[in-house]
């Protein structure tokens, strides 16, 4: 199958992601001779493959129920972008 | 000064351990070639000499003072960009972790220290580990040591690269369709992809969560059979560890010659002439000394390559949603509004290939595609594992070509995704199915370039994969690693 224009910016915005104009052919050709390439795997026939064997019940793997330290405020602040008293701040959300 | 540089892993244990050499010595050889080497081949992202150097001497220390932490007190070994170190950068060769200082060491790292294994972080990789060449990553392109017009291979190419000339005797890679196997192979050295779970991703930045395996590259076997028995084992932090030991060195051993079944496959017109005829005469020999070829029908891992990049990127897309600008590396806030701030943010934070690869993945987790593509995928990777289970209830161990090339010309295939993806054509079914490979040098083509041949095994059994690797060590031994770097 080919995406088209409309369809790959649909996509872009979903993945928080903006091709750039002068961009767009060359991103649409490649994307759909990938697309292309990997559309092979809709001839496969995997019928004979069960639920049970997707999801193996393969038990829970759970740690104990323990305090265990994670991360201080001050190594947090230490890698984030923009950090004040505590929290990481981004622009305003909410029109007033 | 001596050149132990030279020296290969095994005779660097050696001499460290008979006091031959100190680490100090050792580790002042490897900085004096990386400073005079590593502008012709940007192995390494960055590295600093005073911590190196303050490592090393701590070992020296501990040695005189009879106190190593281990046999393997004072060992260099070199580190992807991908794997944390606490109070180090960590960028995934990304310019959207560029200034990023990881607060923790991952679990692998940990482990090294307790041993004493000296860091030489941060060797050059594809972005984020999408490649296949090395060629990606958003700051330098790492080049082959046999043939600087040639890539290195990737993901790892800058720690194959790294170890192939001869900067560090074992450098650790990660794998997630063949991005250690196949840089070793280009490189003409060993590199392990361990079964999946067996050593924690607890630390190593993700890239496909269910594929990705942290794995050892070396000059030898025994620095790979010795870092994978230190960083494997069960780790409470990584919910996919196996609940198994630490793996026992002690349980290598040579395998019969006399009826050992070996898996080979068909050679087809993608394998290169000089790597068929390498792979072909290395099985005429093994048949030779008794063991007995099996043929297997591949087809269905033909398709491994699509249903990888299904997965892959469906897991990509999901991984890579941290990297919004609010809480790690760099933010970019052209406008003031959060959206503008999270897509600037990600569009000028990652590189072209990493962005394709959000945008497939985003692509087979949508409304309308999700069963033809992911959901079809996942059942074809079941496929896949069932296809080897098949394969190993005849046979003890598969042999295959590492890469159907040896390494291309920088920039060769940068033009098309689909030659690049196909780099990887018979390492990624491995992955698909969780079990180990490495790859073991045999040879070079007419162009002296280095071959390497798969050996995979049924998952938890590296220790067949080791033996055999020993068994066939004198074919390794015919791939000189480059002294003086062209």
């Amino acid at each position: 199958m080919n995406l088209n224009e409309e369809s790959l910016q649909k996509i872009a915005e979903l993945s928080r992601l903006k091709i750039d104009p002068k961009d767009i052919q060359n991103f649409l050709t490649d994307f759909n001779k990938v697309l292309n390439y990997v559309d092979t795997i809709t001839e496969l026939n995997v019928s004979s493959v069960s639920d049970e064997d997707l999801y193996p019940n393969e038990g829970n793997s759970l740690r104990a129920d323990k305090t265990v330290e994670g991360l201080n405020r001050s190594q947090i602040e230490s890698f984030a972008p923009s950090f004040q008293n505590g929290y990481f701040v981004v622009p305003k959300v909410i029109e007033t | 000064m001596k050149e132990l540089w030279k020296l290969k892993y095994s005779d660097i244990k050696k001499g460290l351990n008979s006091g031959e050499f100190t680490p100090i010595e050792l580790a002042q050889s490897l900085v004096s070639r990386i400073e005079a080497e590593d502008s012709k081949i940007k192995a390494f992202l960055s590295w600093e000499k005073e911590s190196i150097l303050k490592a090393a001497a701590e070992s020296t220390e501990r040695r005189k003072s009879g106190n190593p932490l281990s046999e393997f007190d004072g060992i260099p070994i070199g580190v992807k960009d991908n794997i944390c170190i606490e109070n180090t950068i960590t960028s995934c060769a990304s310019k959207i972790l560029e200034n990023y200082r990881s607060p923790f060491h991952a679990t692998a790292i940990e482990k090294l220290l307790a041993k004493g294994f000296v860091l030489i972080p941060r060797a050059n990789m594809d972005e984020f580990a999408m490649g296949s060449s090395t060629e990606n990553s958003a700051y330098q392109v790492t080049k082959n040591p046999f043939d600087t017009a040639r890539i290195p291979g990737g993901s790892s190419g800058g720690s194959a690269a790294a170890v192939a000339a001869s900067f560090v005797p074992v450098a650790l890679g990660s794998d997630t369709g063949g991005s250690v196997r196949q840089p070793a192979s280009l490189c003409g050295i060993y590199g392990l992809k361990p079964t999946y779970g067996t050593v924690s991703r607890y630390g190593l930045v993700a890239y496909a969560s269910s594929l990705d395996q942290i794995g050892p590259l070396s000059k030898d076997i025994d620095g790979i059979i010795d870092v994978y028995s230190v960083i494997s084992g069960k780790d409470q932090r990584d919910a996919t560890s196996k609940n198994i030991p630490a793996f026992d060195p002690s349980k290598v051993k040579e395998l019969p010659w006399k009826g050992l079944k070996i898996g080979k496959m068909k050679i087809t017109s993608e394998i290169e002439p000089d790597i068929a005829k390498a792979y072909e005469s290395l099985l005429a020999e093994l048949e030779s000394k008794g063991a007995q070829l099996v043929d297997l029908d591949f087809s269905l891992l033909s398709n491994s390559i699509p249903i990888y990049y299904i997965i892959a990127t469906a897991e990509c897309s999901s991984n890579l949603s941290r990297f919004d600008g609010i809480r790690f590396g760099q933010r970019k806030d052209p406008s003031g509004k959060l959206e503008d701030l999270y897509v600037t943010t990600r569009s000028e934070g990652f590189g072209k290939e990493v962005q394709r690869r959000i945008l497939l993945g985003t692509f087979s987790l949508s409304a309308g595609y999700y069963d033809a593509y992911y959901g079809r995928a996942q059942k074809a990777r079941v496929l896949i594992k069932k296809e080897y289970e098949g394969y190993f209830s005849k046979v003890d161990l598969i042999l295959q070509p590492t890469s159907p090339t040896t390494a291309f010309k920088v920039g060769e295939k940068t033009s098309d995704p689909i030659q690049m993806y196909k780099a990887d054509i018979l390492t990624t079914s491995v992955n698909l199915a969780g079990v180990p490979a490495m790859s073991v040098p045999i040879g070079t083509d007419s162009k002296g370039l280095p071959i390497g041949l798969q050996i995979t095994a049924p998952a938890l059994h590296e220790d067949k994969i080791f033996g055999f690797a020993k068994m066939i060590s004198d074919w390794a031994s015919k791939v000189e690693l480059p002294e003086t770097i062209k």
